[in-house]
């Protein structure tokens, strides 16, 4: 779809003008020192070159808890499945999370339709914003190919002055801006080219480097799987899944019951789960089948970076940091392991 | 309907096989027979306090009632098991990659069953037993702990008379009454004089097991893609997205509970 330039003014008064209608936007704000998404009353709140949130854009289509169905049990048993999405603006995505959102986007629709998230995505629209200064020291989208998004968006700005450069994801998008959209000049396109050469630059001296190719990931996890770093990381791992919480592309989850006490009413929810929790393979007879935390650990990157990279031809770690910054003893950021693994490989 | 919602079914028939495994016929309220393959799983709602995968133990049939064997050990199983004939409970399901006959026609077949993995054995054993003439020689060898713990006694009983089954039992600690061998499962491979290059080998058994097993029928020289197996894990969602059942970088629930172990020996998390 085309792309197009927007006033910043206009826009933003545009969506307040939603706002004032009752849409619900939600966009990064500043809370504590921290930064986390939240509904917005006007985009005067919203954070544009903070961190990144706390928790990843993938809790609005997969929730932390969501309720999969309600059932009636009397002599005969109803069941109701909920399958609900409303219409969410999420606005200032930055570009790590749209690529992580289109990647779930992928394994939800995969084989099996996940109907519960892709309703709720149906109903969401993503406005992404280009990053143009690193956002913590943490992140390292640059070395993961994550600085701008590949699809997923319904439309992303990048700040060039007085204007947006928009690129359109969606029609969705598209029909959001047509009343201040006007057509890019030789001039918007330049100024782009030459924010993203800037920042290009930028990323690059400052992001921490990841020593293998990118695409030498898979073939690098593979040939190391039975490396010590698994263990010696491990080793120092509280097994507190923070890094699976926190993550954009994990979602694995669990499903719990819950009645009420009339015994005659109940819910179905799922919950967030994590590879790294003890008991995440734990079956009734009491056998975990991941025992040892090297083991969880190394599942979890060789996910990000091997099986589902392999599948999907994409890496599963879009270098948002979030992990990283999670981990109480920081031992599972996938760029260190990666760069340890790679070090000791070579010599 | 999605794919969590569960098919309302209705329990036909309790039978309690031991102390702890009940044998459970259950027909889909819509009178649909199941269509599975000896192999697969169901996921089984007790609504209020959860699903759990349970392996199906009745051969492949048109009819609509179908058999699972059921271990009370925990929250799911428990609950399964204290319900009355009548009771209604979800089903979701057949999953996963059961046994394929055509892998298994015209050869001689060895199976081998530990314990509770008699019961996901039991739907391919009957499977084979109906057509028989279809088959090779069949050996079946089964171990539990103790001579309380066996299923299906009355289909022991009639695998022993058979005269086209070869058939051997053992336990890890026999009784006063107990006459068969003691000891652990490969004890009784030297019973049976099977032709390694003839036979499919199926192990089912739990996970400590199919080391030992492998490792025997591999000296007795059956080469790896003749085994087979099936294994267990947290399948959750039974549908490929939970992630609990998840094997290096595969889905046990949709690439197996059954798998060849040619595939299988690559994958170091499996055994």
């Amino acid at each position: 779809m085309k792309n197009c330039v927007v006033a910043k003014r206009e826009l933003l008064d545009l969506i307040d003008r939603r706002i004032g209608e009752g849409k619900e936007v939600v966009a990064p704000v500043k809370q504590e020192n921290q930064a986390n998404f939240k509904r917005i009353k006007s985009t005067r709140e919203i954070l544009w070159e903070g961190p990144q949130t706390v928790i990843p854009p993938k809790a609005f289509l997969f929730p932390q808890e969501e309720e999969l169905m309600e059932y009636e049990v009397n002599d005969e048993i109803k069941v109701k499945v909920k399958v609900e999405g409303k219409p969410i603006i999420l606005l200032g995505i930055h570009p790590c999370d749209i690529n992580g959102t289109a990647l779930l986007d992928k394994v939800f629709a995969e084989n099996n339709l996940d109907e519960h998230y892709l309703k709720k995505r149906e109903f969401v629209t993503i406005i992404g914003s280009e990053c143009l200064v690193p956002c913590s020291p943490e992140s390292y989208c640059y070395r993961k190919e994550s600085v701008l998004p590949l699809e997923g968006f319904d439309l992303f700005l990048t700040d060039i002055g007085d204007n947006f450069f928009v690129e359109v994801g969606s029609k969705k998008g598209k029909s959001l801006i047509s009343e201040i959209a006007r057509k890019t000049t030789p001039s918007d396109t330049k100024k782009l080219k030459k924010i993203r050469r800037v920042r290009d630059n930028l990323f690059d001296e400052e992001q921490r480097k990841l020593k293998p190719k990118l695409e030498d990931l898979p073939k690098l996890l593979r040939e190391n799987y039975d490396s010590p770093v698994w263990d010696e990381h491990g080793a120092r791992c509280f097994s507190c899944g923070s890094c699976n919480m926190v993550c954009p592309t994990c979602y694995c989850f669990d499903v719990r019951d819950y009645m009420e006490l009339n015994l005659k009413r109940g819910t179905r929810s799922r919950f967030w789960d994590g590879c790294l929790l003890t008991d995440f393979t734990k079956v009734a007879s009491g056998e975990i089948f991941r025992e040892g935390r090297g083991a969880r650990l190394r599942h979890r990157t060789n996910r990000k970076d091997w099986y589902l990279f392999e599948k999907w031809e994409r890496s599963f770690c879009t270098g948002c940091g979030r992990c990283g910054k999670a981990c109480l003893t920081k031992i599972v950021d996938p760029l260190d392991i990666e760069n340890e693994l790679y070090d000791r490989w070579k010599k | 309907m999605t794919i969590y919602k569960p098919e309302i079914a209705r329990i036909n028939r309790i039978e309690k096989l031991t102390k702890t495994e009940s044998l459970l016929e259950i027909e889909l309220l819509s009178g649909k027979s199941l269509g599975h393959q000896p192999g697969q799983f169901v996921e089984v709602s007790v609504f209020g306090v959860g699903e759990a995968p349970i392996s199906i133990s009745s051969a492949p049939s048109d009819l609509a009632p179908f058999q699972l064997c059921v271990r009370v050990i925990g929250n799911v199983t428990s609950a399964l098991c204290s319900k009355k004939p009548g009771d209604k409970i979800g089903i979701r399901g057949p999953f996963g990659k059961g046994f394929d006959l055509k892998h298994f026609k015209g050869k001689d077949i060895l199976f081998v069953a530990g314990g509770l993995g008699l019961a996901p054995l039991r739907s391919l054993i009957w499977s084979v037993l109906k057509s028989r003439k279809d088959y090779g020689k069949v050996y079946i060898l089964y171990g539990a702990k103790r001579p309380q713990e066996l299923l299906f006694k009355e289909e022991l009983k009639n695998w022993r008379e058979r005269e086209d089954v070869e058939y051997h039992v053992t336990v890890d600690v026999g009784d006063e009454k107990w006459q068969d061998n003691v000891g652990v499962i490969t004890t009784l491979l030297p019973y049976i004089q099977f032709n390694p290059a003839k036979t499919q080998a199926v192990i089912v058994g739990p996970p400590i097991m199919y080391r030992f097993v492998i490792r025997e029928l591999k000296n007795l020289g059956t080469p790896d893609k003749k085994i087979w197996v099936s294994l267990e894990r947290k399948m959750k969602c039974g549908v490929g997205k939970c992630g609990h059942c998840q094997i290096n970088d595969i889905y046990v629930c949709q690439d197996g509970p059954v798998f060849n172990y040619e595939k299988l020996k690559n994958l170091p998390e499996a055994i």
